[in-house]
């Protein structure tokens, strides 16, 4: 039962860089200057975005609530040490949240304030994509104290240092680099197309480069990656899968090919999360006194049956709908995208 | 503000904010689907018009609504980190649901707002009816776990740890039937009276009358009828406190001796010192019968529990009061709306009336939200565990009070600036036409 929670839990958080990440990729390439393509930019980013936004959004609140059932000691642990980066990402999400509605639906649509709408979009969607990735970084360190007196040791020390920064830029990178694969499927005119064509090369190199960057601080932290990466053969492969990956990825982005680039890119983002859930499986996260796993802080068998029936019939209506979503919106649009009346 | 009180605070602000967005989140989408299947029926353009006009209100405060209850999931474990970690596999089941509702609600909204053009008519209207059966459902579920830190059941508490843990038992508690039917309908009655009452005003100053008269009816037929059952619903709800949490009853009520004959106080004031209430008109053996059918009834009171154990019964009894007071002015005015609607004609001071009701629903729901959560402190889960006992560890609480407080009322600020350009934009776009 466990396996399998751990599995909806892998599948969500993969879910939500895959199509979240896209999200948060696309305000920030609204940051960059776009001269007179801002307008026709933006146009294309709201329609794509804007059908499955809210829906992408959930495969987190998804990940939430299995933890906080099925796992309510893992849940509360973060919660209290790692509080302030998860303030962060809060007030993150529901900037950004609220911005990008906003700039959809505002009735009067000026210059002035959907640039401010813009601006406020694109800097929280940063913000949010680089608190989630030190969240992310800090949960194996081994610096969460539940022992500690000091404010620092207890509260900060778990996600202050140079190990979660590099993976909170990668994270940032790697939704940049998705949005920009995302989006040149979304266009058919040639120039936003070229566009996001060289958008996605350069977060392609700059998720390689700050994927070294992660490497590099890890040497810092007491298991550093290097290390890690040599004592265990699969986790080599991996790496080398997907960067292999790339020169496919270069000869789609070239012939233009929309699918294959993006079932590639999604690839290697996959093969990157496998990577990280490998490395750590099955701890959830680690503490100054050892490892606690999945299976050590797990529910009642009475409440994780209640959760994988509610999983499951969640599924088969989600599934479904989503698949009718994605339908109607995402596959099959020959002429390319219509910005929305 | 110690630690307490600071998380205190932000839970009630974070909640306060939310109930409304959910409110308009459960109710929008009934009104909106209703406008639409009138426009699918007759063909008559004006329900078209109005369907999108509600819709775009429904995806501001929708995404107002969704992230504020993002917000909501992770405060559960950033404030109450002692709670959760013993509730978390108690009560989570019905978040698990809420969880799957809020979903499908959000693939729904995203195939509704979108999807005008792209699918078959009936199919995209269906959507838009999906919107609000789910969201309907997410309100039923979150109120069944807040039910069950009142009602708490489904396992048994041994020396501070939770055994023989029951979700479906917890979920389905004593409290969770009279307390969601109370909320859904209030949230139905005050964003019917709402959304009547600016189509009332629109009317009053002459602008699109066939529309705002159409989205006044539409809107003040739900309101109404829920404003009519709520009082039932809400007697239900008191006898049911009466029996599982007479703490809380005896506080609403500011009763606070034990007895046969209790009086039920209109207005007055709690004088806690003195144990007394001041200034209230005593209406002598109806508390006896609201509570328990009977008016020679024995009703417990305050002094039957330790003081440390009372909540604060100056707020609980004037939030009360309001709550009652307001409930009771538009079961009223949902009776006076029928009448009106049957002679087919709206009197200038009825319409003027129900303007001065834009707001009054929202404060009813806030009050009555206040009685249910500060009447059972200072118990976070009823007789198990103290408020006190759950709040997190981590220091200067108040900091976070201070952020959420700020991004929150700047959000209120910007999404009011956002509907008032909503309205003004379709007055120009309708101007004083008289279609």
């Amino acid at each position: 039962m466990i396996d399998v929670l751990i599995f909806f839990i892998g599948a969500s958080l993969l879910l939500y860089v895959l199509l979240g990440g896209s999200d948060y990729g696309a305000g920030i390439i609204e940051l960059l200057p776009a001269g007179a393509k801002r307008e026709p930019q933006k146009k294309i980013i709201n329609y794509a975005m804007g059908p499955v936004w809210e829906a992408n959004h959930m495969w987190l609140i998804l990940v939430v609530v299995i933890l906080f059932m099925g796992f309510p000691r893992i849940f509360t642990t973060l919660m209290v040490y790692l509080h302030l980066p998860m303030l962060a990402l809060l007030g993150g999400i529901v900037v950004r949240g609220a911005a990008f509605t906003f700039r959809h639906y505002d009735a009067v649509q000026e210059p002035r304030s959907q640039r401010i709408y813009t601006v406020i979009f694109g800097l929280s969607s940063l913000w949010t994509a680089f608190w989630l990735g030190v969240i992310a970084a800090s949960l194996n360190r081994g610096l969460i104290d539940p022992a500690a007196t000091s404010v620092w040791t207890a509260y900060v020390a778990p996600w202050w240092g140079w190990y979660p920064v590099a993976v909170g830029a990668f994270v940032v990178c790697i939704f940049v680099f998705l949005a920009a694969i995302f989006l040149i499927g979304e266009t058919t005119e040639p120039e936003l197309r070229r566009r996001f064509t060289r958008q996605a090369i350069a977060g392609n190199a700059l998720v390689i480069m700050s994927g070294g960057g992660v490497f590099l601080a890890s040497l810092a932290e007491k298991d550093n990656l290097f290390a890690e990466f040599l004592r265990e053969p699969l986790l080599l492969g991996v790496l080398a899968v997907a960067t292999g990956l790339c020169a496919a990825l270069w000869r789609f982005i070239g012939q233009g090919h929309t699918l294959l680039m993006r079932t590639v890119a999604a690839g290697q983002v996959t093969l990157i999360l496998v990577g990280w859930l490998l490395l750590y499986a099955p701890n959830a996260l680690t503490t100054v006194d050892g490892a606690v796993t999945f299976y050590h802080a797990a529910a009642p068998p009475a409440t994780l049956r209640q959760l994988l029936i509610a999983l499951g019939v969640g599924s088969v209506f989600i599934f479904p709908s989503l698949y009718v979503l994605f339908r109607v919106f995402k596959i099959n649009r020959h002429g390319g995208t219509k910005p929305a009346a | 503000m110690d630690n307490l009180e600071a998380a205190r605070a932000t839970m009630a602000f974070s909640l306060g904010f939310h109930i409304i967005f959910a409110s308009v989140g459960m109710t929008m989408p009934f009104l909106m689907s209703a406008a639409h299947w009138l426009y699918l029926k007759r063909g008559d353009e004006i329900y078209l018009e109005l369907t999108k006009t509600w819709m775009k209100g429904v995806a501001i405060l929708f995404a107002v609504g969704a992230v504020s209850g993002t917000v909501l999931s992770f405060e559960l474990g950033l404030l109450w980190p002692g709670f959760m970690e013993h509730a978390g596999a108690i009560i989570g089941m019905p978040f698990s649901w809420e969880g799957t509702a809020f979903f499908i609600e959000a693939i729904a909204i995203g195939l509704f707002l979108y999807g005008w053009d792209r699918m078959n008519r009936w199919a995209h209207w269906a959507t838009g009816l999906v919107v609000g059966i789910s969201g309907f459902m997410s309100g039923i579920f979150v109120v069944a776990a807040n039910a069950w830190m009142n009602a708490p059941a489904g396992f048994d508490w041994i020396d501070g740890v939770a055994h023989n843990v029951d979700p479906v038992a917890a979920m389905f508690n004593r409290a969770w039937l009279h307390q969601s039917l109370h909320m859904q309908l209030a949230a139905v009655q005050a964003i019917g009276f709402a959304v009547g009452g600016i189509h009332a005003w629109l009317l009053l100053r002459g602008k699109a009358p066939a529309l705002n008269r159409k989205a006044f009816r539409i809107a003040m037929t739900f309101g109404a009828i829920a404003a009519i059952l709520q009082p039932f619903a809400g007697h239900f709800a008191g006898q049911k406190v009466a029996q599982h949490q007479p703490a809380k009853l005896a506080a609403m009520e500011g009763h606070f001796e034990t007895g046969t004959r209790a009086p039920l106080y209109i207005g007055g004031l709690p004088n806690v010192e003195e144990r007394r209430m001041e200034w209230g008109i005593p209406l002598p053996g109806m508390l006896s019968f609201i509570a328990h059918d009977d008016f020679d009834a024995e009703v417990i009171g305050l002094d039957q529990f330790p003081e440390e154990d009372w909540p604060n019964v100056m707020i609980v009894h004037v939030a009360f009061q309001i709550m009652v007071g307001i409930g009771m002015a538009m079961a009223g005015l949902g009776v006076l709306y029928f009448w009106f609607q049957r002679r087919a004609r709206f009197p200038r001071w009825f319409l003027w009336t129900l303007v001065a009701f834009i707001p009054m629903g929202v404060i009813a729901i806030e009050a009555g939200w206040i009685v249910t959560e500060v009447g059972r402190q200072p118990w976070i889960i009823y007789n198990i565990m103290r408020t006190a006992d759950a709040v997190t560890p981590v220091p200067g609480m108040v900091y976070h009070f201070y952020l959420f407080l700020a991004l929150y009322l700047s959000l209120a600020g910007a999404t009011a600036w956002l509907l008032r350009r909503q309205v003004i934009a379709m007055q120009l776009k309708f101007g004083d036409r008289d279609d």
